[in-house]
């Protein structure tokens, strides 16, 4: 126990923070948590949510006041009556019911026929080509949210541990690479021998076996892993109650957004976070205001606007952005779904973000409009929204590593 | 998920636990503390066991002694030489792992087949239990579109409906299914073996996953205990062709790693295959990886770096995970319409820009796009034939690009299927090539930054001997700097180094890979699972991060407890029955980390031993025999198993 103490005092920026002094982090916690104060920029956090399997971003932003998009998916379209109606022209899938008052607040922009350039039609070329943040380009080592952070070396705040965060047990492509980051499956197991009874004297063994070693590396992430575990413990992950009104759907993507809020309201130093939610690849029976989709949909927007709410004024400082590989075709097929299609739709959501306004050049959709005649043509490139809210969130010093043969058009002006 | 559950069991050999094998000789020796400059001669053995193994095993220093290092690495070197009978009898159950792509393919169709039978285009197989496997799968995937119909049908019916009401109507039925499923077993079990699996077979399928399903693990474990492999496979591939396939090249992976005695050459395999490195989930990857690993990378290992290349250049798995089959010359015959009238893409440069900046020449090889474009053009034409089937690779003349090309300032001229071929002899034997491949080899075996004057002494080996693999790295073995005392324990384990050491370390059985496969996953580092072609750092310091460090921990202290899913372990063979708390811990460092742990890591250890609180024993209770399982997970948690 005296080691322990020991490295705690050893530790600058964490010596505030000792055993002893564990409530006054927590009142700083929630301090951060209820004063709307101006933060400060290490306070900002960007938050991505890839759709995998390639979402139909036609009948997520539905174009209805296009012909042709009734024309293109007899069976398949969104009839007018459904649609939650944006601006006479654009409307959400009724599915996406809880995503409208905040659309209506101003806090829910869409950035429609955007994607990646690429031309494949391949999920697995294309979510690479997403996550590497380098399209057509394979040998990309790392993920550009990882770069994202390399590249904001001021941004850093004085723990490095959840700087970076995966909601999920693998690390994710987008997150991969030199800067630190940490998959987690489930807060409640990020600790040493988290289920057993015996957890808490294996901690300290292994602390003080760290701690007292010469070697250098591995002494310095034990340091900053140890004081990690103690500050999650303290946030109690089990007991966490959402704010109220946050009510998140049942399932792996509502359980990721809860303890992804769990882990910003903890104060933990998130900078980026990423998950992810599957299920897109609708080819067969997809459905249109009800069935497949329409299913997923309830999910997906439940979630992102349950996490909106729970942030409270956190999310004044926090710009969530979702992404999927590439759309669907314009026309429905003869199984009453989509196939591989080119551009999609973009959400871009956060107390900051100038909502209510679908951003980006809509191509349309009449058979010369569309890219080789079938799918949604791409006006905007994934590169220039994202490079937008890193710009704002992370003031990279090198913002040219994140995106690397990118020539930035410019910003949208989406954030505020 | 039925398919993942039976996997586990359907994999579930019965291996032999390695026991501590008797040592030579057991002086106790302190080593001292590597301020010297160079080794002394038993810090030279742990030294090459770190470096040219998956770890040392209890006894593995003294035998490395007896033989001499010099004559040690001589005999790894020569792997044909050195008996692996034992390991043999490991992989014997796995039969995917000695079947051609083709074989594989046909026998553990993927969905693609499945579909392609389905509607015609494939002919049904017509030996029996294929035939089962077929049929099957098929309703698998009628059902897979059945459930989403259903699914979508429901989402209406349920409106109205009281969630309680129908949560006690599904409740009851899945009761009865249960006790039906469970009736039925004990009826199966009467059966011996073959017929059971016969009678499994030939269920209904609907029927038959329901009722595997419906069983707990337990009891679907107590099915298939007594059956033969073949028999396992048949079954699981009823359920899930290709996990039988890819489970098996994985848990092959682990068992190489752990039990070959040719350790060099598993090894020297792991660090080709990285460095040519395919994704195993690019569609067809799956089921042409196993010929890959074995036919191409191992065959290879130790050979000439030339025909390595050219090896990996017309493999299907590359050709397919790199796009070359796909391919086609703008100016060819076949430019513009495949056979079947869809129009092809043209030229695909992905696989000649990888070649180069990371399989030969590396990214400052002094290359331009216009060498990519041009070696991409050489190597129009290198196709594949029905690569789904498993089928091989081909050279077809429509599809190559007509006329001279000019790669790296020389001419190539119009060759067909030789012009590639020179091409990439040329790139072999590039000095730049010598240089990269030596650099990345000190980087595995030396150092994360290894000095400069050894890699152009192993670049100038490569030179000399036409890229003869087995003389570079001689010539790194017997370099003063390999043996510097700083690199003594210096370099980090990666989590496929930490994992597989962990187990040679404690003598554990991998009876099932998922336990190691789900760690690595967790690591970061699952097996066949880095997506770019880059493959996994050899630097090795960047596999350390807190959540990497808490997964080390938990896998040391699962491991050695005997928790990890699939691993059997008993730690308590290593050392005396009648051993106290503070010898036990001693010998189990000292059997455990090859030149044992930090006397801090000692104390820390000890003090946590002998507190009550800590220990979970009471201040009264008499003394127990210590709990050599939680002592090995703390030893092998320790920040000296963390590197080799």
């Amino acid at each position: 126990m005296a080691s322990t103490r020991r490295i705690f005092l050893r530790n600058g920026a964490m010596a505030a923070i000792g055993t002893a002094a564990l409530p006054s982090f927590l009142t700083r916690a929630a301090l951060a948590a209820t004063s709307a104060s101006p933060s400060t920029l290490a306070g900002k956090r960007l938050v991505v949510i890839f759709q995998r399997g390639a979402a139909d971003g036609l009948n997520i932003v539905v174009p209805h006041g296009e012909a042709a998009y009734y024309s293109l998916r007899p069976t398949l379209a969104i009839p007018k009556k459904d649609v939650l109606d944006l601006d006479g022209m654009f409307g959400l899938h009724p599915a996406l019911a809880s995503l409208k008052p905040l659309w209506d607040e101003k806090r829910l922009a869409i950035v429609h026929a955007a994607g990646s350039p690429d031309p494949t039609r391949s999920h697995f070329d294309a979510q690479d080509y997403m996550e590497s943040g380098t399209p057509g380009v394979k040998n990309t080592a790392d993920g550009w949210l990882n770069r994202a952070l390399n590249a904001s070396e001021s941004a850093r705040g004085t723990s490095d541990v959840f700087r970076g965060v995966a909601l999920g047990t693998a690390m994710p492509r987008m997150l991969s690479g030199t800067a630190p980051a940490v998959a987690v499956g489930n807060l409640s197991d990020f600790g040493v021998a988290p289920r057993s009874p015996q957890a808490q004297p294996l901690t300290e063994t292994f602390e003080a076996m760290y701690a007292s070693s010469v070697d250098a590396v591995l002494h310095g992430t034990a340091q900053e892993t140890f004081d990690a575990v103690k500050m999650l413990r303290a946030a109690d992950p089990a007991k966490y109650k959402p704010a109220p009104g946050a009510n998140y759907p049942k399932g792996r993507f509502g359980d990721a957004m809860r303890q992804m809020a769990q882990l910003m309201k903890a104060n933990l130093g998130v900078q980026v976070a990423f998950t992810d939610i599957n299920g897109w690849d609708h080819h067969v029976n997809e459905g249109a205001s009800e069935g497949q989709l329409a299913n997923l949909l309830r999910e997906f927007g439940g979630a992102l606007a349950a996490f909106y709410a729970d942030l409270g004024p956190l999310a004044q400082d926090t710009v969530i952005v979702t992404m999927s590989e590439f759309g669907r075709t314009a026309r429905e097929n003869g199984t009453r779904g989509t196939d591989h299609g080119h551009a999609n739709a973009i959400f871009v959501l956060g107390g900051n973000v100038r909502g209510g306004k679908v951003y980006g050049r809509w191509p349309g959709l009449a058979d010369e409009q569309l890219y080789e005649h079938r799918d949604l043509a791409l006006t905007t490139d994934f590169r220039q929204v994202l490079s937008e809210a890193v710009q704002r969130q992370l003031n990279p010093e090198h913002p040219a590593a994140i995106f690397p043969g990118f020539r930035d058009p410019g910003h949208l002006h989406l954030l505020g | 998920m039925t398919g993942k559950l039976v996997l586990t069991s359907a994999l579930g050999i019965a291996l032999l636990l390695t026991g501590s094998p008797l040592s030579a000789s057991r002086k106790k020796k302190t080593v001292p503390t590597p301020a010297a400059a160079s080794m002394d001669e038993q810090q030279r053995a742990i030294h090459a066991l770190n470096r040219f193994t998956f770890g040392a095993r209890p006894g593995d220093v003294d035998r490395v002694l007896a033989t001499g290092v010099n004559n040690w690495f001589e005999q790894q070197l020569s792997p044909q030489t050195i008996d692996d009978s034992r390991l043999d009898a490991r992989l014997a159950p796995l039969h995917t792992v000695r079947m051609s792509s083709r074989e594989l393919a046909r026998s553990f169709p993927s969905d693609a087949i499945l579909k392609a039978v389905a509607e015609g285009k494939l002919p049904m197989p017509t030996e029996a239990p294929l035939k089962a496997v077929y049929t099957a799968g098929i309703t698998r995937l009628n059902e897979k579109q059945d459930k989403k119909n259903a699914k979508f049908a429901e989402s209406a019916d349920l409106l109205g409906q009281s969630p309680e009401e129908m949560n006690a109507g599904q409740k009851e039925r899945r009761q009865e299914a249960r006790d039906h499923a469970r009736a039925r077993a004990l009826d199966l079990m009467e059966q011996p073996a073959a017929s059971r699996t016969q009678t499994l077979a030939a269920m209904d399928p609907d029927e038959r996953r329901a009722f595997w399903r419906a069983l707990s693990q337990d009891d679907r474990e107590r099915l298939t205990a007594d059956m033969q492999p073949e028999q396992k496979e048949l079954l699981l591939s009823l359920e899930n062709p290709v996990s039988v396939v890819n489970g098996e090249l994985m848990q092959a992976k682990l068992l190489r790693a752990a039990y070959s005695e040719r350790q060099l050459l598993e090894v020297m395999t792991d660090f080709w295959f990285n460095h040519f490195n395919i994704y195993l989930n690019k569609g067809a990857d799956r089921y042409l990886i196993t010929s890959y690993e074995r036919d191409v990378i191992r065959a290879n290992a130790l050979g000439k770096f030339s025909d390595l290349l050219l090896a990996t250049a017309k493999s299907p798995a590359m050709l397919w995970y790199l796009d070359n089959w796909q391919s086609v010359g703008p100016n060819s015959k076949a430019a513009g319409r495949n056979k079947d009238g869809k129009p092809n893409q043209g030229l695909n440069e992905n696989y000649a820009r990888e070649v180069m900046e990371l399989h030969t020449l590396g990214v400052n090889g002094g290359y331009t796009q216009k060498d990519v474009t041009e070696l991409a053009r050489v190597l129009t034409g290198w196709t594949l034939e029905e690569p789904r089937e498993g089928g091989g690779y081909v050279f077809r003349p429509a599809r190559h690009e007509p006329g001279d090309k000019v790669v790296l300032g020389k001419v190539f001229h119009e060759d067909g299927e030789r012009e590639g071929e020179a091409a990439l002899r040329m790139l072999a034997s590039q000095p730049a090539t010598a240089h990269f491949i030596c650099t990345e080899l000190a980087q595995r075996f030396v150092s994360d930054t290894p000095p400069e004057t050894l890699v152009q002494a192993m670049a100038k080996t490569f030179l000399d001997t036409d890229g003869d693999i087995k003389a570079i790295l001689r010539t790194m073995f017997h370099a003063p700097e390999f043996w510097q005392a700083s690199e003594y324990r210096a370099k980090v384990k990666t989590p496929l180094e930490f994992t597989v050491s962990a187990v040679r370390a404690t003598g554990a059985g991998i009876v099932r890979p998922q336990g190691m496969v789900d760690a690595l996953n967790r690591l970061g580092m699952p097996l066949y699972g880095e997506i770019p072609p880059t493959g996994y750092s050899e630097q090795a310091a960047g596999w350390v991060n807190s959540g990497a460090l808490l997964n080390r921990i938990n896998f040391a202290l699962a491991l050695g407890t005997g928790r990890l899913n699939g691993v059997q372990v008993d730690v308590s063979k290593l050392v005396p029955a009648a051993g106290d708390a503070a010898q036990t811990q001693s010998l189990l460092e000292q059997k455990l980390v090859a030149g044992g742990v930090s006397a801090q890591t000692h104390e820390t250890i000890a003090h946590q031993q002998s507190t009550p609180a800590v220990s979970g024993r009471k201040l009264d209770d008499p003394p127990r025999p210590p709990n050599t399982g939680a002592l090995a997970g703390l030893i092998l948690g320790s920040p000296e198993f963390q590197r080799r």
